[in-house]
């Protein structure tokens, strides 16, 4: 058995300058682009624009922008979960907290629901799904259900 | 580390090679025309839903395990309450249980370990969706379940007392808490058998462009994302069966819609193997690369899965399935569903090979269930939970109570499937 990660490590630091995303502006975006080495597809939406992120490792992430170009939603769909701390940025928190106040239960999907942050994360191994939103950020007239 | 280390090292690569071996001529045999009869081996192992080790666990479905060292009969230790698991792959089991055979903190009598050519023992952190997650090292073991036997398949030991700490890069989910004690596990172990040969698969391997956090080497006590090839990852032991290694059928009596203490069914191995798993009229559901099928409600479609791992059926939302949740009136239920009479649902699960069938259940009152037989109950088959919020729904997740009353059966990525099966992901079929 080898090591090659040691090199993978010093990479993927180099390409994460900073966390961002949800609450943050669009620009965050390519952010979590280069974070997650994948593609970006842009479709406009409704009242919302949805960025597409497709990673190398088969994780899809998607993210919600506003008009007024911040990022309100994030879902993800993969073999792996998408790193919380790098999509969720000062929500992070929030779940954390939530974490500690509700100790996650075995076998069951993971439901965080607070004024600040809605989090769901379900699946099974090698297959995780899971979406967060943040409802105060909700354009006008854009139902959360758009968050999937 | 002392020789005696290195020396097993060496004699862990011997007995993989062998297992490989062995392997191969099993599957020599399949792929003519004509397979070349195998001795018939017990197939089938009791397997129960009941309160687990610590009398709090609801609808998990346990067998117990016989764990010995490599090449042993005598050296070994039975591991009861070990859960059965069709939503992961590998088998994982309390370094607590493992008795003399715990390989964690450097026991010379422990079991063999998966190491680098520097004698760095293999760690795994395991993240589950629910955000729990099992950390230890990679050992090697025989594992027996009913008459098969899985030679040197290697598994992971859940540290109660991890040598490393977690390391923080693996909990991507945010910290959910260890499942290095038993009252966290819930049972002694892990055995899953779902539709994947391993936990990782090629996403791990040297030849992936990026790897997860999920493997890891902790020279000098720094833990670092290691690549790891396919033959040492976690690996579900079916497939190391010499035979009636193409799948499972999980089997479950009907019971009552009140609910039961316990419920006593079967695990058994293979699929179109021996006359106790021939797949009969049982339609077949392949899977995806995440292993999953299409499952639609209301004309809306969502991933799908049969999950014994999962312990309710975890449909939708409250709104969406228009049933109510218990956090209305009881705030620790919340998550849970509880309608004032039971829901009967009916989904069509669509395969990725295009076969479609209805899957039904019906949801009943948690916060009844759980009064029931004086709290008495742990076996339900109409317990049900949100898998979503009320503003997004995005899982269908058939856990154990759709198991009831029905075989199930889980059939292997790349293994010999029955002519009327494919396999490209594994299927499941009712």
């Amino acid at each position: 058995m080898k090591t090659t990660l040691g090199i993978f490590v010093t990479l993927l630091l180099a390409v994460a300058p900073a966390w961002a995303t949800l609450g943050e502006y669009e620009s965050s975006v390519s952010v979590d682009r280069q974070y997650l080495r994948g593609e970006v597809r842009q479709q406009a939406m409704s009242g919302y624009t949805v960025h597409r992120i497709a990673a190398a490792n088969g994780v899809t992430v998607r993210e919600y922008v506003s008009p007024k170009g911040i990022v309100f939603g994030v879902a993800w769909t993969g073999q792996f979960a998408p790193n919380m701390q790098q999509l969720l940025g000062s929500y992070f928190s929030d779940l954390e907290q939530a974490q500690r106040a509700t100790p996650p239960r075995r076998g069951r999907p993971l439901v965080v629901k607070t004024d600040r942050l809605v989090l769901v994360s379900a699946g099974h191994m090698r297959g995780f799904h899971g979406h967060a939103y943040a409802p105060d950020l909700l354009p006008t007239n854009v139902s959360a259900e758009v968050v999937r | 580390m002392s020789s005696r280390d290195h020396s097993r090292s060496t004699s862990v690569c011997f007995l993989l090679v062998l297992a490989a071996a062995i392997t191969l001529a099993a599957c020599g045999g399949g792929n003519n025309t004509t397979t070349t009869p195998v001795t018939p081996v017990a197939n089938s192992a009791t397997a129960e839903v009941n309160s687990g080790p610590g009398g709090n666990s609801t609808n998990m479905l346990f067998v117990s395990v016989n764990v010995c060292m490599p090449g042993s009969t005598t050296n070994c230790q039975t591991i009861d309450h070990v859960q059965v698991d069709t939503g992961s792959y590998g088998l994982r089991v309390l370094s607590s249980a493992l008795g003399s055979l715990d390989p964690s903190t450097g026991n010379s009598s422990g079991l063999p370990t998966i190491q680098d050519s520097s004698n760095n023992v293999l760690q795994e952190c395991v993240q589950f969706a629910d955000s729990t997650y099992a950390w230890g090292p990679v050992a090697v073991a025989d594992v027996s379940i009913s008459g098969e036997k899985a030679s040197s398949v290697p598994f992971q030991v859940i540290s109660a007392n991890p040598l490393y700490s977690v390391p923080s890069s693996c909990l991507q989910l945010g910290n959910g808490g260890s499942l290095g004690s038993q009252s966290a596990l819930m049972a002694n172990g892990i055995i899953g058998v779902g539709v994947f040969p391993d936990d990782c698969g090629a996403s791990c391997t040297a030849s992936s462009s990026s790897v997860p956090n999920e493997y890891y080497l902790c020279p000098s006590g720094k833990c670092s994302v290691a690549t790891v090839q396919e033959t040492n990852q976690v690996a579900n032991p079916v497939v190391y069966f010499p035979s009636d290694n193409n799948g499972v059928v999980v089997t479950l009596p009907d019971i009552s819609a009140d609910g039961v203490a316990s419920a006593s069914g079967s695990i058994t191995f293979g699929i179109g193997t021996q006359s106790d798993n021939a797949l009969g009229s049982a339609k077949v559901f392949t899977v995806d690369g995440y292993g999953e099928f299409a499952s639609s409600y209301g004309g809306v479609s969502y991933p799908g899965y049969l999950d014994t791992g999962s312990n309710g059926l975890f449909f939708l939302d409250g709104t969406t399935a228009g049933i109510a949740d218990c956090g209305q009136t009881d705030v620790n239920f919340t998550g849970w569903y509880c309608p004032g009479s039971p829901v009967q649902y009916t989904v069509t699960n669509t395969g990725a090979n295009g076969t479609t069938g209805q899957a039904q259940f019906s949801i009943a009152n948690t916060i009844t269930l759980f009064t029931n037989g004086s709290g008495g109950f742990f076996a339900f088959n109409d317990l049900g939970g949100a898998g979503g919020t009320d503003a997004s729904n995005d899982i269908i997740d058939l856990g154990l109570p759709f198991f009831y009353g029905k075989s199930v059966f889980v059939g292997i990525m790349g293994q010999t499937a029955p002519s009327n099966a494919t396999n490209t992901y594994g299927y499941f079929a009712y």
